[in-house]
């Protein structure tokens, strides 16, 4: 519990503004994840319905891409699929929202280093650039946690 | 605790695998109507789900020479709709408008639609 505690709780700058102005990018960065990138491949209450997809369901077409990574993709596509998708749409959520931030940073860090060297980088450094920008994201978040404008701090608040 | 933490990967295991949204085979018939244009030399159909393509044509073949064309598309998807455009001569249709969008029949394998070219 102590070690859950000590993930949880954030790192507050010295003042209140500061972490205001550090809450929008995480917050902006969430909801992108979770409703313009998960949501088309993970089922979730704002998936399109024409999508066809089942709460926590990954896309049909997702295991296939993962697929085409080789190695250790290859041997588990469904897995690493739904794990990628799962970190996108949920993770976008508990960041939005400042719930669990490192860990939810974490699992979108993992996921965008896998965006960014296998699927991206052989078509040039341009189109590496959006999972670059939610890596810095997710790599930022990991060591700050969710500031003061967060539930991870009302979690942790000493009454 | 190494207990704990094998019983937990089988089940994230078992869990993300069952997680996969099923496919099922889903075929098509397109009719386009084409009498109102002229000079015809191809007749395609493009769209977003596997086997058509946005890049180029999937053919169509005449049933009334220079009137009715007709395609039969089969793929496996997970979506309830698919979305796709009509093409002639490498021309698209409703340039600058929304794709046209069918919903599968749910109670059939196969659906059958008609359009008439460039027309809402």
């Amino acid at each position: 519990m102590k070690i859950l505690k000590q993930i949880t709780k954030p790192i507050l700058l010295p003042h209140w503004s500061q972490d205001l102005l550090l809450a929008v990018p995480r917050i902006i960065c969430g909801y992108l994840l979770t409703v313009e990138f998960g949501s088309p491949k993970f089922g979730l209450p704002w998936s399109n319905p024409d999508n066809g997809l089942g709460f926590f369901e990954v896309a049909f077409w997702f295991p296939q891409d993962v697929a085409q990574y080789g190695g250790i993709f290859a041997i588990a596509p469904a897995f690493f699929a739904w794990m990628g998708a799962f970190a996108e749409a949920v993770g976008g959520i508990f960041l939005l929202l400042g719930l669990q931030t490192r860990i939810a940073s974490f699992l979108i860090l993992c996921t965008m280093l896998i965006a960014i060297f296998m699927q991206q980088i052989q078509n040039g450094l341009w189109n590496c650039l959006p999972a670059l920008g939610f890596l810095w994201i997710g790599l930022f978040y990991m060591i700050l946690g969710s500031g003061r404008f967060g539930i991870d701090y009302l979690l942790t608040k000493k009454k | 605790m190494k207990t704990i933490l094998i019983t937990s990967a089988v089940i994230l295991l078992l869990l993300t695998t069952s997680c996969v949204q099923k496919k099922h085979k889903k075929t098509v018939i397109f009719t386009l109507d084409v009498s109102k244009i002229e000079s015809i030399k191809t007749v395609g159909i493009r769209g977003s789900d596997n086997p058509l393509s946005w890049d180029k044509d999937y053919p169509m073949k005449a049933i009334v020479k220079d009137s009715l064309y007709q395609v039969t598309v089969t793929g496996e998807t997970g979506r309830i709709c698919t979305e796709f455009k009509f093409s002639i001569n490498d021309k698209v249709e409703l340039n600058g408008k929304e794709n046209r969008k069918i919903y599968f029949d749910t109670k059939n394998d196969t659906t059958k639609v008609s359009f008439a070219f460039d027309k809402d």
